[in-house]
């Protein structure tokens, strides 16, 4: 049995890690199951990424859509016209993302954009790319674009169970955890964390926050991108829906609930939050339409006026609680 | 005489219909305590504010060591020597002392040696027992020295301090000043004091400029300016000459 704090800290790290690695193939006959599992991973990265840009640098970023967007038509149209594997698609993905975030962030971040204006401004970014992709008749289109089929093949990224896809989505966010930890700990962390309290203050401290923003918005594109690629495989088919406003907010939300700035926040808000969405669509989903949302929402309600802090401190309180009584040091 | 670190010559700056700045020239000389007093809304903190880039003057430059920085974003001007502390304490609420301080440590220095100023600046400024406190916990006493740190930490040569000494009691500005005297006497930093403390204008500056509405009122030292009738009009009114 362990003894000290950091020993503890380490057992409980690994047996989660386990419960984590063995859960999908624990439920690897129930596809909905398998489903949910990918849908909470998937939002775990989403929101783990926005980490970045929204909760430690302060911008209340809605753009989410848009990167996702960008990265699941960049891999899909390669697939589907040029053969190209995924894999190699979702990293080009990703690029294409941060282009085009660099491309619309760099007159933002130049000419003082912030606050709700930059929340407003990304969220408008979102339905500007669904609208557009829907016209470009080339790549998008109103009608969905199929992947081509293949019963299990790793070079197209397709297989006929989700359970591949619920391993790669959780590589993905510990890519997400890793390198929100790696910014944490480096210069950059640390501006983005003094701009977003306070831009002027960071600014005579010589932060040069502009740039500082754009690296952040460059990385948080860049990972959600990736996860693009993923997201097309895994549905098999792409369409500017993709480029979804509500998706956007739910991130953003998720990030926030979780506790801004904290590594750790957003996988345990999306975990939390993504099942008791899914449990009460589910369970209410069939009695009306919406109730599941009215619930939902009472439940963020709750959580801003109880615990505006986020769920991130409150687990750590508690957990540190329960390890005072365990262990004696 | 010591040569200039700073120039300002005929800045102005306006918002709108106000002139908040209206061709005010001043010269801070390398090492020395200089002052700028006035009444309230005389300009001082807009002055401030045009000298670091915060904001972009309308007309006039500003000269660091000879080269003109008018303009300039405020972390091009740190790079080159130049950082402030702000009236109203502008905190990293959420960071811890210690987190702060690194974001200053930071623009000169990497890993062991940005962890060494850091530990040096929370020294000088006595912050040591706050160090894991977070900012968002702490009075106005020792957050002033969290902002005077911070601002040390990104090893200024001229630094401008806008009230530092605001709403200290008399102990916690004697605290203030005597760190201040020791970053001029034994760091060679250059300061530039706006304060409506008395106490610590006469006790510490070398040189006083009078703001009044936006204009260079009087010059001189602190015998000077305390017996200049216009300056005692700017703040008394009319008629308190006797």
């Amino acid at each position: 049995m362990p003894r000290t704090r950091k020993d503890m800290n380490r057992f409980l790290l690994m047996l989660l890690l386990g419960i984590v690695v063995l859960l999908p193939i624990a439920v690897r006959s129930n596809q909905y199951t398998l489903v949910l599992l990918t849908t909470i991973l998937l939002y775990g990265v989403l929101a783990t990424a926005w980490n970045i840009i929204g909760g430690l640098a302060g911008q209340l970023d809605l753009a989410a859509g848009a990167y996702l967007g960008l990265g699941a038509f960049t891999t899909g149209t390669l697939l589907i016209r040029w053969n190209v594997s995924p894999w190699l698609g979702m990293v080009l993905g990703g690029l294409v993302a941060v282009g085009f975030a660099l491309l619309v962030g760099y007159p933002l971040f130049r000419f003082g954009v912030k606050e709700v204006w930059y929340a407003l401004s990304s969220a408008a970014l979102v339905e500007v790319l669904r609208v557009a992709f829907l016209i470009w008749n080339q790549v998008g289109g109103p009608v969905e674009r199929y992947l081509p089929y293949h019963e299990w093949s790793l070079y197209h990224l397709r297989f006929a169970t989700y359970l591949p896809f619920s391993y790669i989505m959780l590589g993905l966010l510990v890519l997400a955890l890793l390198v929100n930890h790696w910014i944490r700990q480096s210069r950059l962390g640390y501006y983005l964390m003094a701009l977003g309290e306070n831009e002027e203050a960071a600014e005579v401290l010589g932060v040069n926050t502009q740039r500082c923003k754009l690296q952040a918005l460059a990385i948080y594109a860049f990972l959600v991108g990736i996860t693009g690629g993923i997201y097309a495989c895994m549905y098999g088919f792409i369409h500017p829906n993709f480029f979804s406003g509500p998706m956007s907010i739910e991130v953003a939300i998720l990030g926030i609930v979780g506790g801004m700035g904290i590594t750790y926040g957003p996988v345990i808000a999306a975990i939390l939050l993504v099942s008791v969405r899914e449990f009460l669509r589910a369970s209410l989903g069939g009695q009306l339409e919406g109730l599941y949302l009215v619930v939902y929402a009472t439940v963020l309600i709750l959580i801003a006026l109880f615990r505006p802090q986020g769920l991130g401190p409150l687990l750590r309180q508690a957990y540190d609680r329960l390890l005072a009584r365990v262990v004696k040091e | 005489m010591a040569a200039p670190i700073l120039q300002v010559s005929q800045l102005t700056k306006r918002f709108g219909n106000l002139v908040a700045l209206n061709n005010v020239s001043l010269e801070i000389r390398e090492g020395e305590i200089f002052s700028i007093i006035g009444p309230n809304g005389a300009g001082k903190t807009t002055l401030f504010f045009n000298i670091i880039g915060l904001q972009k003057p309308d007309a006039g430059r500003v000269l660091f060591r000879g080269t003109e920085i008018t303009g300039k974003p405020p972390h091009r001007i740190c790079a080159l020597g130049i950082t402030c502390t702000f009236q109203v304490p502008r905190a990293f609420a959420s960071m811890t002392v210690e987190e702060a301080v690194r974001v200053g440590a930071y623009k000169r220095y990497r890993g062991r040696d940005m962890l060494r100023k850091g530990d040096e600046v929370l020294q000088i400024c006595e912050l040591e027992e706050y160090r894991h406190q977070r900012c968002s916990d702490m009075g106005l006493a020792p957050l002033r020295r969290v902002e005077l740190a911070r601002a040390l930490a990104t090893e200024p040569v001229l630094l401008l301090l806008d009230e530092a000494g605001a709403g200290l009691n008399s102990m916690e500005l004697a605290g203030l000043m005597a760190i201040l005297r020791r970053l001029n006497e034994e760091m060679h930093i250059t300061l530039c004091i706006v304060e409506h403390v008395m106490q610590m204008v006469m006790g510490m500056a070398q040189r006083i400029v009078v703001l009044d509405y936006g204009e260079v009122i009087a010059e001189g030292t602190p015998q000077e300016i305390s017996t200049n009738p216009r300056v005692i009009e700017a703040y008394l009114g009319k008629g308190a000459v006797c």
